[in-house]
């Protein structure tokens, strides 16, 4: 087949429109977490930054404590980013390791009620957060788990097994059984089996869910904002906090926005294939 | 310890034994357990509060029936908060269809490189709204932001001009930013049927003479009408779940106050909890409701042919 110039002209706009579309906003963020504030107002406007600093970063590290009040900053984001990290890993690994389990036993185990409990599980997907948040808050103030690690974990992995249980069950049921008949009858158990034989075997799935999961966490607002308001307060609960009523400090977002992105944008570029094949899998149910 | 007695048969279909319904209760148990304490009874108190009066500022908890859903009839903010809410679904499903459907035709045709347009194109998705909606905040911005910068470069009086002065501009301000994280799903949907369209049917089609717009529409788009209808589902639900983004641009303003931040507000901050319930399942019930629309047309038109 032949494209013709005009055709190839028309793709070649259109991946430049879209390309501009969807980094523009990310370039701007990053070009403007490294411009100083005095040329913030620049008109005409730069689109490349003309003058280069890292005051920014440094002030979000507290090294270079501009006015008053921002040592406050950098223990304020250190706590922040260490929430971040630990509630969306902890919660990643639990959220998997359940599912894993219970995937490969919804699969390939035989027990009453089987079918039930997986249909129950999983039609909790179309059920939105939102909908358990204030008995949960209720829940969680009556245990004295509000604003601790545990309680926000326990609630992300409630909010993120079922999607990937989904996708870990549709994983196993994928596998050839012969290979586990085969261990069986060489006198492996149920256990050894799940452990040695199927679970390096679906490294993918695994890799899939927990992407999934992880970033569903990394991103949360809504659960942090009434779960976790102080001692546990993520990123994504802190970066607008940046914005007051009175004085929107842009440099200290941009920068702190910047922090927030690189895991995503890691996990984007180097495993967007295990991430488009679990937003396929988690979208079709 | 399981495989003495296993009958050849039994082994056909799974690996059964008779230790399997222990085994298989001990390994589904952290999972029962877990969405049993923090999905399924709190999804249950939130329909059993719904009809009862739920606030830590009063005493008791008396039952009060359909009065909280009542109620909501006569809430103008409510109202409000509905119709912005049904103008975020109708902005963001059309814009995240058409553009992300012809967005994933794009990519389909690109040979070099399109793993990266691919993680490209999916890198707002992966990112936290609160993050979109803070890059948008700062291009939004009247004084400095890029919006209006580009508007004045190319002569446009928009010195200092406020995006969220009047309800439509700031309506669809906040659209945008949801639409920018949302529509990479649909890319990813509708590209991944795109790939499973055989590729002779393109070929008999080019020689019968067929356009590439007559392919488009006669070949791509019914070959894909169904994972259409699961994007639009999605983005139905995501839409009516549009918190991040509204919170952060417009905070409490009614003038682009989604159903959530109404939500929000009158349970977090008037502390009206089971009043907060009832909205919750009311909107739970409605998005599904609409989203069931696509599925139902879908398979209404796909029935007959």
């Amino acid at each position: 087949m032949q494209p013709g110039i005009g055709h190839r002209v028309v793709v070649w706009l259109g991946v430049a429109l879209l390309l501009l579309w969807s980094l523009g906003p990310i370039y701007w963020n990053l070009v403007s977490s490294i411009t100083p504030s005095a040329d913030f107002s620049a008109r005409p406007i730069h689109f490349f930054p003309e003058h280069f600093t890292l005051h920014h970063y440094l002030r979000l590290a507290g090294v270079d404590v501009g006015s008053l009040g921002e040592t406050q900053v950098w223990a304020q984001f250190r706590a922040a980013l260490w929430n971040s990290v630990l509630t969306s890993l902890a919660s990643t690994v639990v959220c998997v390791a359940m599912s894993a389990l219970g995937g490969y036993a919804f699969t390939r185990l035989n027990f009453p009620g089987r079918q039930t409990l997986f249909i129950a599980v999983v039609a909790t997907l179309a059920i939105p957060g939102y909908a358990v948040l204030i008995p949960l808050y209720r829940l969680m103030i009556s245990l004295h788990q509000v604003d601790t690690v545990t309680g926000v974990t326990a609630i992300y992995v409630s909010a993120y097994l079922p999607l990937s249980l989904w996708l870990l069950r549709s994983v196993f049921e994928q596998l050839p059984i012969s290979l586990e008949e085969a261990a069986q009858l060489d006198g492996a158990g149920k256990l050894y089996i799940f452990f040695r034989i199927v679970l390096p075997l679906v490294g993918p799935g695994l890799t899939a869910a927990s992407i999934l999961t992880f970033l569903g966490a990394w991103g949360q607002y809504l659960v942090p904002l009434v779960f976790s308001p102080s001692a546990t307060k993520p990123l994504t609960v802190l970066i607008p906090e940046f914005a007051t009523k009175n004085f929107i400090d842009y440099g200290l977002i941009t920068a702190a926005g910047s922090i927030a992105i690189i895991i995503p944008a890691l996990v984007v570029v180097f495993l967007n294939r295990y991430l488009v094949s679990g937003l396929l899998a988690g979208s079709i149910k | 310890m399981t495989a003495l007695a296993v009958p050849e048969v039994e082994t056909e279909h799974r690996i059964a034994g008779s230790g399997d319904a222990v085994l298989g209760y001990c390994m589904i148990a952290p999972l029962i357990v877990t969405m049993a304490a923090l999905v399924f009874f709190p999804l249950a108190a939130t329909v059993w509060d719904s009809l009862h009066r739920v606030n830590p500022m009063q005493p008791g908890t008396p039952f009060v029936g359909i009065a909280n859903y009542v109620n909501m009839f006569s809430d103008g903010d409510l109202g409000r908060a509905w119709a912005n809410t049904f103008i975020y679904v109708l902005i963001a499903v059309s814009i995240e269809t058409a553009f992300g459907v012809l967005a994933a035709a794009l990519i389909n045709h690109v040979r070099i490189g399109r793993k990266w347009l691919l993680a490209a194109v999916v890198l707002p998705w992966a990112l936290p709204a609160v993050v979109n909606a803070v890059i948008w905040l700062w291009i939004y911005q009247p004084g400095a932001g890029l919006l209006n910068g580009i508007l004045v470069a190319f002569g446009l009086p928009f010195d200092n001009h406020v995006w969220f002065n009047d309800r439509a501009s700031a309506l669809i301000a906040v659209a945008v930013v949801h639409i920018w994280r949302m529509m990479p799903l649909t890319v990813v949907i509708a590209l991944a049927a795109m790939q499973s369209i055989p590729g002779h049917l393109y070929e008999a089609a080019r020689i019968d003479g067929a356009t590439r717009s007559q392919m488009f529409f006669k070949i791509t788009l019914p070959l894909i009408r169904g994972a259409v209808a699961v994007a639009m589902t999605n983005a139905t639900v995501t839409a009516f779940n549009l918190f991040d983004e509204a919170w952060v641009l417009a905070s409490s303003s009614l003038e682009t106050r989604p159903i959530l931040v109404q939500i929000y507000m009158e349970t977090f901050q008037n502390l009206r909890f089971s009043y907060g319930m009832a909205m919750s399942l009311t909107v739970t019930v409605v998005s599904l409701l609409v989203s069931l629309v696509y599925v139902v047309r879908v398979y209404n038109t796909t029935r007959y042919e």
